[in-house]
C-alpha cells in the first residue's frame, strides 16, 4: 500500500445520509411521489457541490448534539464517499427523469438500485460507489487518486486500526 | 387511491423481505465460516457459550458501547460465559478466516463450539442476552 494522509471522517453523518436517501425513496414509491424521489436527487447533488453528506445536516443540527446517534470517526478517504454519493445523484437523476416522462419500472428500478445500495452501506458496511472509485483509482485516472486505507478492502468500512 | 399504496406497500415489503434474505444468507455463511474455524481458536471447548468478540485499539463503538456491553454481560453471566477478545489488527488472519468484515462483531457460539449467532456492528446487551438464551 502508498503512503497517504487521510482524513478524519464521521461515518454516523455518512450513516444517517444514506439512512434518510432509503427512508425518503421507499416512501417516495409506497405514496408514488417523483416529486419525493427527485427532492432527494437535489439534495444529494447539493452534497455532492458542498462535498458533504446530502442530509448530514440532519446529524449535524439534530442526531449528535441531542445524543441521539454517537460520532463514529474513522481515519478514512472523503473523496470516494463523495464520488459515490455523487453516483447515487446521478441514478436518482435519472430514476426522476424516467418518472416523470412516464417509465415508471425504470423510474423505480433506479430509486430502488439507490435504495439497495444505501442499504448495503448502511448496514453491510460497504460502499459500492467506494470500491468504484479505487477500481479507477487503479488506472491512474485524474481525479481518482485515493488507495484505500491500509489493510482495508476497497468500499470496506475502515477498520480502525487499519489507519494508526 | 388507496388500494394502489397498499400494492405499492406490499411490493415494498417483498422487495426489503428479499433484502433481509439476502442479508440472512450472507450470516448464515458468515456463520459456516466461523464453524469451520473454531478449532483455530480452542484447541478443547471451554463447554459454556462464547463471544468471540473482534475489535480493534481504535474502534469507537467498540470502547463505547461494545466493551462496556461485554463487561456488564460477563458481570451478569459470571463463569457460565467466555468472551473472546480478538484485536483484528494484530490478528488479520484470524479476522479474514471468520469472514470478519468490519469491527466490532461479535460471534455466539454454543457449548458444543457451534457458531449460532454472528452480529456485524454493535449488539447491545439486551440483545446478547437474548440471543444467549436461546443457546
Amino acid at each position: 500500500m502508498t503512503s497517504q494522509t487521510l482524513q478524519k471522517v464521521d461515518h454516523s453523518a455518512l450513516k444517517t445520509n444514506q439512512i434518510i436517501i432509503i427512508s425518503l425513496n421507499i416512501l417516495a414509491f409506497i405514496l408514488n411521489l417523483p416529486v419525493l424521489a427527485a427532492f432527494v436527487a437535489l439534495v444529494m447533488g447539493i452534497g455532492s457541490v458542498l462535498k458533504v453528506p446530502g442530509f448530514g445536516i440532519v446529524y449535524k443540527n439534530l442526531l449528535k448534539p441531542r445524543g441521539w446517534m454517537k460520532p463514529d470517526v474513522l481515519n478514512d478517504n472523503p473523496e470516494p464517499h463523495r464520488f459515490a454519493q455523487f453516483l447515487g445523484f446521478l441514478f436518482m437523476t435519472g430514476g426522476s427523469a424516467a418518472l416523470y416522462v412516464g417509465a415508471s419500472t425504470l423510474g423505480w428500478g433506479l430509486v430502488w438500485l439507490v435504495v439497495a445500495l444505501a442499504a448495503l452501506n448502511a448496514f453491510g458496511g460497504f460502499c459500492v460507489g467506494c470500491a468504484v472509485y479505487y477500481w479507477l483509482a487503479r488506472f491512474n485516472l485524474r481525479g481518482f487518486e485515493k488507495q484505500p486505507p491500509a489493510g482495508t478492502f476497497p468500499g470496506m468500512k475502515p477498520k480502525a486500526s487499519a489507519n494508526v | 387511491m388507496n388500494s394502489e399504496i397498499l400494492i405499492r406497500l406490499v411490493a415494498a415489503l417483498g422487495i426489503i423481505g428479499l433484502g433481509l434474505f439476502a442479508y440472512w444468507c450472507v450470516n448464515q455463511r458468515l456463520l459456516l465460516r466461523a464453524q469451520n474455524n473454531v478449532l483455530s481458536l480452542f484447541s478443547k471447548l471451554p463447554n459454556k457459550p462464547v463471544i468471540v468478540y473482534f475489535t480493534t485499539p481504535d474502534c469507537v463503538p467498540c470502547k463505547t458501547v461494545q466493551r462496556p456491553a461485554l463487561r456488564q454481560l460477563s458481570g451478569l453471566m459470571g463463569d457460565k460465559l467466555e468472551v473472546v477478545e480478538i484485536d483484528a489488527a494484530k490478528r488479520p488472519d484470524l479476522a479474514k478466516q471468520w469472514g470478519v468484515m468490519s469491527v466490532p462483531t461479535t460471534f455466539l457460539l454454543d457449548a458444543r463450539g457451534a457458531a449460532r449467532y454472528v452480529n456485524n456492528g454493535v449488539a447491545r446487551v439486551e440483545k446478547l442476552m437474548e440471543q444467549l438464551q436461546t443457546l
